[in-house]
Parts: C-alpha cells; structure tokens; sequence
C-alpha cells in the first residue's frame, strides 16, 4: 500500500495541475464578461473572479472543498451526501444482488441449452439497448400500480442494467473447465449436478468477480438514474442530483457527480476486496 | 473404431489383460493407443467389436467406478488444495467426511506428498502435480489404472523418478495399469507386457513379453536383458512402419 502511495500521489496531483489551467480556460470569458458589465462582484482581477463565479463552467478546486464541506457536514443530517451515498450504495448492492441471481439463472440456460441461447438471447441484448434513462420512469410508475415502492424499483432498475455482464461472464465462466477435467468427472460418473456443483460453478466463480466490477459500476448508474426517476421522500445521490438541478446549483451538481465516482471506485473496491477472500487460491500468485 | 470424417482411428485390435497386470500401450503419434484406452474407458464407443473390462462393457464398468484414469495433464482443481483434490473423486461417490479424509491422506503418504496436503496444485511442480493426480486416480480404490501418457510433459529426470515410484505404487497395491506412453525406456522398465501398435491404420502389431526381474531399480536400465527387449519394441515399431525413415 504504501509502496503504491507514491504513484497514487503523483496522478492526484498531475490530474490537479492539469484541472487547474482548464478551469481558467473554461471561466476566464464568463467572469472578463461579467466584469465589462460592471456587474456588482467582490473579485478584483479577472482570474480571481474565474475561481469564484457563483455559477462557473468547471468550479474552481477551492469551491469544490468548499462545496463539499457544506454538502457533508454535518455528517448525519438527512441533507447530507453521506447517508444518501449509504442509500445509492444500498440500492446498488441490492440491484447487484438481483442481477446475480437473473445473470446465474440465464447463463445456466445459455450453457445447458443451446435453444435457450438462440431464443433468448436476442432480447437480453435488446434489452440493453434500451435507454434506462428512458425506462425507468416508467418501469417506477409501473412498479408503483403494483405497490412495489422503496427500494426495491431503484434496484430493480439498477438490476436491470447489470445483469447482462453476469450473465456473460458467469457463462464463459460455467464453459471454462478444461475438456479433460469434464471428461476425469464422466470417470467418476459424475451427474449432472455433481458435475456443476464441484467443476462448473467453482471454475465460473473468477468469472464472475471480473464481471461483477463491470456490473456494479453500471448498476451505481443505474441506480442514481432510478433515483432521480423517482419522486418521494427517499434518499440517494440521484434525488440530491435533481435537487440540486432544479436550484441551478452548479457547484453542488459538481460535487455530487465527484462523489458517486468515489462511491463507485469504493463499490469496485469492496468487490476486489471480497473476491481476495472468497478466491484464496488467488492470493499471492 | 472410426471417426466422423471417416478416419479409421483403430482397426484390428485384439488383446486379453491380466489382472495385476502392468501393460504399456506403445507407438507412434495416430496409432490409435490413446483411443484404444479412451474405448476401454468409455469416454468414446467403438463402432463395432466387444470390450470387456471385468467381464462388464465399459460403460457398465465406469458406471461401477472400477477405474482410475490419470490424464496426460494432472487437471487438479485449482480451488481445491492438495487434499482437497484427491477427495474429489471421494465426495463425487458419497465417501463419508472422515473417511474421505483418512483414504485421502493414506493417498498422499503413498505418493509421498502429505506434507502438501494444505497447498494449491500452482504451487507445486509437475511432477508433484502428478503425483497427486495419481493419489486422487487411486482414492477410491479402483483394481483398474488407466493412464494416458501421465509423465509425457515431464523432464527425463523427474520421469525416471516418477517411473520408479509408479512401480512401487504398483507392487504395493496389486493394480492392473494399462499405460499409454510413446517412450520405449518407459515401457520396457514398467511393462510386464508391452503392446507395439502402429499407425494408419491403427493396429496392434505385436505383444511382447517382458522378463525383467520385479522389483526393478535405477540398475535395471542399466542390465543387457533391458537393451535387448528395448530393440525388440523398436524392431517391431520400425516394422509396422511405425518409423519409415527415422532412427
């Protein structure tokens, strides 16, 4: 950790350095404009006003800490991006859950059938291609006639783009045993069942984590677009998102995108972390 | 035995095996000794003729689990440690834990690898990987061994090593092995029989005898009566034209 701390550091940084003379780029004509129109603003020089203009193309690094201290602090108040992060994730997970257990089904399908392929398929790709930000209002309004409310939409919505990478993944994964390795389960006339229980599934399980990483970024989004499809009371960073929109907000919008990024680098993490433990055979190798 | 494309993989082939037996199944790349155990195996079925493994067909006798098979790859599960692997075979038919436990420890002290029971198969070496696949072949105590060229991708030492202990293995638990291999040393040290197949078609050209005094040892390959076997296998592989321009 600490010998990669370095590396880490220096891309922070660079990506700083780099951020900084764009910001300028992008605000300097906005605040040169509001200066020729004796407009009424607390700066003196054109590149002090860059850095501070109430709503600026890209915020400049200080308004962004600033921004995000008010949007954080204090920690546990419901306005707070962190018990709304807490909701986004929990969405996540819970749609991630949903498309492991339709990914496994389907994908089990594709490898015992080759019917069930050709026939289904051509809709789990069409399904895709849908745009969710499309969809999921509607698929919130529909839910909603049934009385499923809560979470369990935003999951669903979220389920509903990520259960294609698992299903992908985890069929690649249930073809991958080495031709000789089913053959050596026929010497031991092996079922069926036996032969998915102790071959197909272990050998899919790595399968399964790398696309997982895919999912759970594609189901953050997701969930956020569900969030903000959503109208009530619930939290998630897709409700502050439209919130902020509304007020016109730029700095805040700002901050919240930068946040679902962290929590999504966080979600990708927390995989790898459980796939180390699930998978020790991998460790160290 | 004829394939798809209408390729006679093996056409005369002939042969009674004793019990406790070791038989090496000898020749050249495309004469049919890989399918000829695969047939007796069942892992492929002959277009005509009759096989009798114990007096069963060979599905009979795979459905009985009367064979181990150890593949040309040691294919050891990598998620499975050591131990792990050569119960495989033992939870697969219904072993009780602690006997599955017992046998598959008592494997690995007989190929001389139980202090890596708690290791995953990378890493170990491929010999030792071999060695575990031949544990886990015998967990469930088959009479018959079938091995498809198992030490092939091994280096010469580690062969002749594993060839030793193969024997020992053999003396010790009275197995019937049929053995693929296409290395005529190998043959001969193992084999109290070596069957001489040659390809195109293939055919089984002709069984020779081996008289080596059991228990062999490194001096065995070194003995007057080795060489003279050894050049009557590659005789008689130079006759099928086995070897039309070689040597």
């Amino acid at each position: 950790m600490t010998r990669n701390l370095v590396p880490m550091l220096v891309v922070a940084l660079v990506v700083v350095a780099l951020y900084y003379p764009l910001m300028l780029l992008a605000n300097v004509p906005v605040a040169q404009q509001a200066l020729d129109n004796g407009a009424a603003l607390e700066c003196k020089t054109t590149v002090a006003c860059a850095s501070s203009l109430r709503s600026p193309v890209l915020p400049a690094p200080m308004q962004l800490w600033t921004g995000f201290r008010s949007l954080v602090l204090p920690l546990t108040a419901p306005t707070s991006i962190l018990p709304n992060a807490w909701a986004t994730a929990g969405n996540t997970l819970l749609g991630l859950l949903l498309a492991t257990l339709v990914g496994i089904f389907f994908a089990i399908g594709i490898v015992a059938s080759r019917a069930f392929e050709r026939s289904l398929l051509p809709w789990v790709v069409a399904s895709q291609t849908v745009p969710i930000i499309a969809l999921a209002p509607m698929l919130v309004v529909v839910l909603g006639q049934y009385g499923v409310q809560g979470a369990l939409p935003k999951a669903i919505i979220a389920a509903f783009v990520a259960f294609f990478p698992i299903t992908i993944g985890v069929a690649k994964g249930l073809r991958s045993p080495d031709p000789l390795a089913l053959e050596l389960m026929k010497t031991y006339n092996a079922s069926d069942q036996q032969t998915y229980l102790k071959l197909r599934f272990p050998a899919s399980v790595p399968y399964l984590f790398t696309a997982f990483k895919v999912a759970i970024t594609a189901a953050l989004i997701g969930a956020i677009v569900a969030e903000i499809s959503t109208v009530g009371f619930q939290q998630g960073l897709g409700r502050m998102l439209f919130e902020n929109s509304r007020a016109s907000d730029v700095v805040s919008i700002w901050v919240i995108m930068l946040s679902s990024a962290l929590l999504g680098i966080l979600l990708v993490a927390l995989v790898g972390w459980v796939e180390r433990w699930v998978t020790p055979w991998q460790r160290a190798r | 035995m004829v394939f798809q494309a209408g390729t006679v993989a093996l056409k005369e082939a002939s042969l009674e095996i004793g019990s406790g037996e070791f038989i090496s199944l000898i020749g050249p790349s495309g004469c049919g000794k890989t399918t000829l155990l695969r047939l007796l195996a069942d892992l492929i079925q002959p277009t005509s003729g009759a096989i009798r493994v114990g007096g069963k067909t060979p599905q009979e006798a795979r459905k009985s689990r009367a064979y181990g098979y150890v593949f040309q790859a040691p294919t050891l599960m990598e998620w499975r440690t050591v131990l792990q692997n050569v119960m495989l075979p033992l939870e697969v038919m219904g072993f009780s834990p602690t006997e599955r436990r017992s046998r598959a420890e008592k494997m690995l002290t007989l190929v001389g690898l139980e202090k890596f029971a708690k290791n995953y198969p990378w890493q170990l070496s491929g010999g030792m990987q071999q060695r575990v696949s031949i544990a886990r072949a015998l967990a469930f105590d088959p009479q018959l061994l079938f091995m498809d060229e198992p030490f092939g991708a091994l280096d010469e030492i580690t062969r002749e090593n594993l060839n030793l202990e193969l024997l020992r293995l053999w003396r010790e638990t009275r197995k019937t092995i049929i053995f693929v291999t296409h290395s005529i040393p190998e043959a001969v040290f193992l084999s109290t029989r070596i069957v001489v197949m040659t390809p195109r078609p293939g055919k089984i050209e002709t069984v020779i005898p081996v008289d080596l005094p059991q228990p062999r040892g490194f001096e065995t390959r070194e003995t007057a009566r080795f060489f003279e076997i050894a050049t009557q296998v590659r005789e008689a592989l130079r006759k099928g034209h086995g070897f039309e321009v070689q040597e």
